[in-house]
């Protein structure tokens, strides 16, 4: 019987290859985002971990100060501390070269003797006794001599002896490539694909940081007798050079970019909710069609267990080809997705290149997981929906239309539930990422679920003025759409939710965008901005020199001076950005205050007895106006209150901002990282900028000079880019549900063949059929349109005022551009007119003798 | 370096274990899903096997061949030459190589360590990667390179321990200087308060193993070879500059196991500078010196070659009163009677020898005090404390020594 009951499922799966080509299209579109996704986001991952692995090496901890490094003699008075103890000194700068366009590399200083225990690597190789280090002679004597990955060097058509010279802000100096490394698998590849290697007293020349290291790499034993030594380590430490495991650093940056990985996995899932969403639709609309057949089986003696498996391995089926496929394009289009991750990690968080996508078998064997368990799920009602029916009662269509009204209101009472659910775990005071986002999909699931019992009250209300309008075949159409909701019910829920989708999305983008201009606009009150244009300066890297800003202050046509100087150290026992700001009262005023009162403390935070804090650093940190915090500075621990916090939407990770002076007082470091110039009433921008130019020339260093309207611009270009993604991944939500109407409608089509004969038989013409099955699909498009308006606002508003702050810590206003919702209308219309199109042509053609046959 | 290989050879292990954590998934996945108990095994099996491996970065280093270190610009011994201390104790440069090589017999003193027997050494190793000093700002440009190391015999305890360090010669890390004498890596070091040496101090210490000793003067300095010029090969140039201090009155401290013990014996120094000395088919050497308990002392090296003409063999007599001769080496005979395999590297290494001199009317049989004395560390060789006994001159002799046993 069970052969039987699979040749049927197969023969019937085989008449319908539409419906079937469909959900399986579907399942393979939700899996292929997924997998994409994940793919992408993994070999971000790897990639920066890699990144890390290849400078870390086997340190178990490491020494370091602030952005500024510190003097080499900490290194000989710990090694004569503690000389048994392995130590490896490092110089690190991210630089970049005329040689290498477009790439920024890390130039990693280090000691090869000291390298054997912790990046074998770079330490002398195999020699004869007595011999020792004769192979490194070249990489240790010639000045400027460099190490690159060999296909590094390849790809930048280096060979050995040849120049690699570097762009800097202080002058260029040259390398020389005397040797390669090669890797020996690929994931050693990656990571020394950007790496620079040369040794110390190079990093010190070409970087004019004689006499400074940036990092001491540690081996301390495991358990007692290493915690042991560490505390005798941090016990001889001066102040500002800290101990810490070499894995919090990568875990410190790994931290900063998982929200934003977080939200593109949300995002993804999204997709596979819409194609879940096509499949119930598929099979309800197979069980429904099939009903007959399932009757006539069960008064034959099928069982309902029988009945059940049978209906599940067709869902499996299904869901395991779809996913399969669904692993392919996913794949592919990883290739693609992950040069915008790339990219977007690069806008925002660190410079990190990802050259190949890492074929995660776990990524892999999720998303099959995850297609053929959404497929399993969503087939569970169809499935239960054929079995629980007592044979006779199959037969009767009637029943089962009550029935699914029945199913509609139970729809509706679940999705009322879980709008509550939602609200409820929204309304728990928490921070937590992941139950936002849980929350956020039940609640999604919720308002997609109350759609069909919306449709069906709208189509109810809307059937008389229908008629009015139209006549008779406006009211046929409109509540033809009630009754036909075994059929559409999912399509309906589906579209509601995938154009909430892109509404939210879209007021989303827009609301972070309109608050980022109203930002950029508060705070970039200076005429141009000058930096050193070199990365890393986000993180203390490139800098304007002290000499520079001596000669750009003396220039004429410049009014004032305001600067920032980016560095990083410890705040609270964790590393943290500081920003040294020198401003007048026109820039302290520009600061956009989220709590304390600029008046009040603006007197406290330029003598230097408070400090101020971004945003998303106050948000993670739970600070706020009156809290003491704790700094480490090269001179010792500072204790400063917090006097206000301001709005930041620069980055994500959250600064520190103190008065220069303060800042001076403490720190040895010196020039700036920015300058903001306000210039004489009257003042020649372009000669100013040429002044300026000339005056940085004279103190040997390139800088970039812009003005304020650049800035805005190229930070705008910035936000649209990381973006992108999420533009992408709504687009192919859209498609799935385009697909679920397309298929719940080619279901009507079949379905309502003979109702559509018998209204032919009684006169009506093709083209009225056509326009019947339009004004449906478009009746269909319209309200799933008008009902995705509020839930996408509300989802919006999620998305900004918690699932951004969770991620970012940012405060955004909720901006609802009518442009997004009028398009979330059109989408849906035009979705479901487009979807409609084919059938109304096939109905329209309908002979209605053949149709009629059947009778 | 060994070190460098020992590692590489734990990136293959995991790399391996990875392997075969997938392999074993592998072989299960194939299976025809049959239940769903199979379905279930399918998807779970990997999320189990494979816990995600932290990243280890691994690559071969090649240099270009033109632009890897040369004897070009260095010194030769090419003749005799005469030595003046207290300069020639310190650095010479302008060769490549060079080492101070201090070994030593010693014996517990007092109760309970009467008789306790310990062995040591302390060699520091200059290398020259360049000739001349680098004109450079940076502090850590230099030409010099050191590697040092540290190893000490407990022979009632059959206990063993090697240590190495490297350095550049950068930010007085490491270095030597001939007045006041010093030579040191970190703080393992020989000093002196003038340029005589001896009297010497020697310090080294790590993970509990301790040497202290105050070296006093014994005999004075013998030079070896022709008049200090120590022959490697045949080609002209492949030699040393070769002088020893063969018999120091040691006495101090040797810490084992966070116990001090007091100490006297006798230590011996070698000092060797080169530029290049192996030729063309040698593969090794066996050396020797040997301070007997009539206060003869010895030194003897042998360079192992694949060729009759590669193979060298050179040796000094010295007199108690302190004046030495070359050893007569005609059919000398350097006989392995027994051998010993590393548990830990595989290499077999001569753990018995008889050397017969019949020219010198010496017969002796070197027996080391630890078959294990092995310094698997970047270079792996063998080199320990021993014992001789036999005849000398046709008497019976006996004595105590050190050998070294390099490219087995």
């Amino acid at each position: 019987m069970s052969r039987l009951l699979a040749r049927s499922g197969r023969r019937y799966l085989a008449r319908h290859p539409w419906a079937s080509g469909l959900a399986v299209l579907g399942v393979a579109l939700g899996v292929a985002v997924y997998v994409a996704i994940s793919l992408a986001n993994g070999s971000a991952r790897r990639a920066f971990d890699l990144s890390i692995s290849a400078v870390t090496g086997r340190a178990t901890h490491q020494l370091a100060a602030g952005s500024e490094g510190f003097p080499e003699g900490e290194l000989v008075r710990l090694r004569r501390l503690f000389p048994s103890l392995p130590m490896a000194p490092l110089i690190e700068a991210r630089v970049t070269s005329p040689t290498a366009p477009g790439r920024v590399l890390l130039l990693l200083g280090v000691d090869p003797l000291a390298e054997a225990p912790f990046r074998p690597f770079l330490a002398p190789g195999q020699a004869s006794a007595r011999d020792a280090g004769l192979d490194f002679a070249a990489f240790l004597t010639r000045p400027g001599a460099a190490l690159l990955a060999a296909d590094t060097a390849a790809e930048l058509g280096l060979a050995a002896g040849e120049a690699l010279p570097l762009g800097r802000d202080a002058g260029s100096a040259e390398l020389t490539l005397v040797g390669t490394l090669a890797p020996t698998d690929a994931a050693s590849r990656a990571a020394l694909a950007d790496l620079v290697v040369v040794d110390l007293a190079t990093a010190q020349e070409s970087l004019d940081r004689l006499g400074r290291l940036s990092r001491i790499d540690l081996l301390l034993p495991p358990g007692e007798a290493g915690a042991e030594a560490a505390a005798r380590l941090a016990a001889a430490l001066p102040p500002g050079l800290s101990l810490t495991p070499a894995a919090a650093r990568a875990a410190s940056l790994d931290e900063m970019t998982r929200a934003f990985r977080l939200n593109l996995t949300a995002l993804s899932l999204l997709a596979l909710l819409c194609g879940a969403f096509l499949i119930a639709n598929t099979l309800l609309f197979t069980v429904v069609e099939r009903r007959e057949v399932f009757g006539a089986l069960r008064a034959l003696g099928v069982t309902r267990g029988e009945l059940l498996r049978q209906v599940l391995a067709e869902a499996a089926l299904i869901g395991g080809v779809g996913s399969l496929l669904g692993l392919l394009l996913g794949t592919a289009a990883s290739r693609a997705l992950v040069g915008l991750v790339a990219r977007t990690v690069n806008d925002l968080y660190f410079a990190l290149s990802v050259r190949e996508v890492n074929l995660d078998p776990l990524v892999l064997t999720v998303g099959l997981a995850l297609g053929l368990g959404t497929t399993l799920v969503a087939a569970l009602p169809p499935a239960l929906e054929a079995t629980n029916t007592p044979p006779r009662a199959v037969m009767l269509r009637s029943l089962l239309e009550e029935k699914s009204r029945r199913a509609v209101a139970w729809a509706a009472r679940l999705g009322a539930g879980g709008i509550c659910l939602g609200a409820a775990l929204f309304a728990l005071p928490s921070k937590s990422l992941l139950l936002a986002f849980g929350a956020f999909f039940v609640l999604l699931l919720g308002c997609a679920s109350l759609a069909p019992a919306a449709t069906a009250a709208a189509s109810r209300l809307l059937a008389a003025p229908a008629g009015r309008l139209f006549g008779v075949l406006g009211r046929i159409a409109v509540r033809g759409v009630e009754t036909a909701l075994s059929r559409t019910g999912a399509a309906i829920a589906a579209l509601t939710m995938a154009v909430a989708m892109t509404v939210a999305v879209g007021i989303m983008i827009q609301s972070f965008r309109s608050t980022l201009i109203r930002w950029l606009e508060a705070v970039l009150v200076a005429d141009l901005y000058v930096s050193s244009g070199q990365p890393g300066s986000a993180d203390g890297g490139g800098r304007v020199t002290a000499a520079t800003l001596g000669a750009v202050a003396l220039l004429p046509g410049i009014d004032r001076v305001n600067t920032i100087l980016v560095a990083r150290t410890e705040v609270a026992g964790e590393t943290a950005i500081l920003h040294a700001v020198d401003l007048d009262r026109r820039g302290f005023r520009a600061f956009p205050f989220a709590a304390g009162d600029p008046s009040r403390i603006e007197a406290d935070f330029q003598a230097g007895r408070a400090v101020l804090l971004s945003e998303p650093y106050a948000w993670r940190r739970g600070l706020g106006p009156g809290d003491e915090l704790e700094i480490q500075s090269p001179t010792g621990l500072l204790r400063l209150p917090v006097a206000g916090v301001i709005y930041d939407y620069g980055s994500s990770q959250g600064a520190v901002i103190l008065a220069r002076p303060l800042f001076d007082r403490h720190w040895p470091t010196r020039g700036a990282t920015a300058l903001g110039l306000f210039l004489t009433p009257g003042a020649d921008t372009d000669a100013v900028t040429r002044g300026v130019r000339a005056a940085a020339a004279g103190a040997g260093q390139a800088l970039e000079v812009r003005p304020n309207r650049w800035i805005k611009e190229s930070s705008l270009v910035i936000f649209d880019r990381t973006f992108r993604v999420t533009a992408v991944l709504r687009l192919l939500a859209g498609a799935v549900a385009f697909l679920g109407v397309l298929q719940a409608l080619l279901a009507l089509e079949l379905e309502r063949g003979r109702e559509v004969a018998v209204l032919r038989a009684e006169g009506l013409t093709p083209k009225q059929v056509r326009w019947l099955v339009l004004g449906q699909t478009g009746f269909l498009g319209g309200v799933a349109g008008l009902l995705a308006l509020p839930v996408g606002v509300l989802m919006a508003w999620i998305m900004v005022a918690v699932i951004n702050r969770r991620s970012f810590g940012w405060t955004l206003a909720l901006e609802v551009p009518p442009a997004a919702l009028v398009q979330g209308v059109a989408l849906a219309l035009a979705a479901a007119l487009a979807a409609g199109l084919y059938p109304a042509w096939r109905m329209a053609r309908t002979r209605p003798a053949e149709a009629l046959r059947g009778e | 370096m060994g070190e460098t290989q020992r590692e590489s050879f734990g990136v293959r292990r995991h790399v391996a274990a990875f392997q075969r954590c997938k392999a074993a998934t592998c072989r299960r996945t194939p299976k025809p899903l049959t239940s769903w108990r199979s379905l279930l095994l399918f998807f779970l099996l990997p999320l189990l096997a494979c816990q995600p491996q932290p990243p280890q970065v691994s690559a071969r280093l090649s240099v270009a061949e033109a632009l890897a270190g040369d004897a070009a610009g260095f010194e030769r011994a090419l003749a005799p030459r005469p030595f003046v201390f207290p300069p020639d104790h310190g650095a010479h440069p302008s060769f490549r190589n060079e080492w101070w090589y201090f070994t030593g017999n010693l014996e517990g003193q007092g109760q309970p360590f009467a008789g306790r027997r310990f062995g040591f050494q302390l060699t520091f190793f200059r290398t020259g990667l360049a000739p001349g000093d680098p004109a450079r700002p940076s502090a850590w440009a230099t030409h010099q390179l050191w590697m040092t190391h540290f190893a000490l015999t407990d022979v009632e305890n059959r206990r063993f321990w090697a240590f190495e360090r490297f350095s550049r010669q950068a930010l007085d890390l490491a270095g030597a200087r001939a007045e006041p004498f010093r030579v040191h890596l970190l703080d393992w070091q020989a000093t002196s308060e003038g340029g005589e040496i001896p009297p010497l101090r020697l310090e080294a210490a790590q993970d509990g193993v301790a040497i202290d000793f105050q070296l006093a003067p014994g005999k004075p300095i013998v030079l070896h070879g022709e008049g200090g010029l120590s022959r490697k090969s045949a080609e002209a140039g492949n030699a040393s500059y070769y002088y020893s201090l063969p018999r120091l009155p040691a006495r101090g401290t040797v810490t084992v196991a966070g116990r001090q013990v007091p100490v006297s014996g006798l230590a011996w120094l070698d000092r060797e500078w080169s530029t290049s000395v192996l030729g063309a088919g040698q593969t090794g050497w066996d050396w020797l010196s040997l301070q007997l308990d009539d206060g003869t002392d010895l030194m003897f090296f042998e360079l192992r070659s694949t060729e009759e003409a590669g193979r060298v063999r050179s040796g000094t007599l010295v007199r108690p009163d302190g004046t030495s001769r070359p050893l007569d080496l005609t059919q000398a005979r350097w006989t392995t009677l027994d051998t010993w395999q590393s548990p830990k590297t595989g290499v077999t290494y001569p753990a018995r020898i008889r050397l017969e001199l019949p020219r010198e009317g010496l017969d002796l049989t070197i027996t080391p005090l630890l078959p294990d004395q092995e310094l698997n560390l970047a270079f792996r060789y063998w080199e320990g404390a021993i014992e001789a006994e036999g005849t000398l001159a046709s008497s019976a002799a006996r004595g105590r020594g050190y050998l070294e046993l390099t490219g087995y």
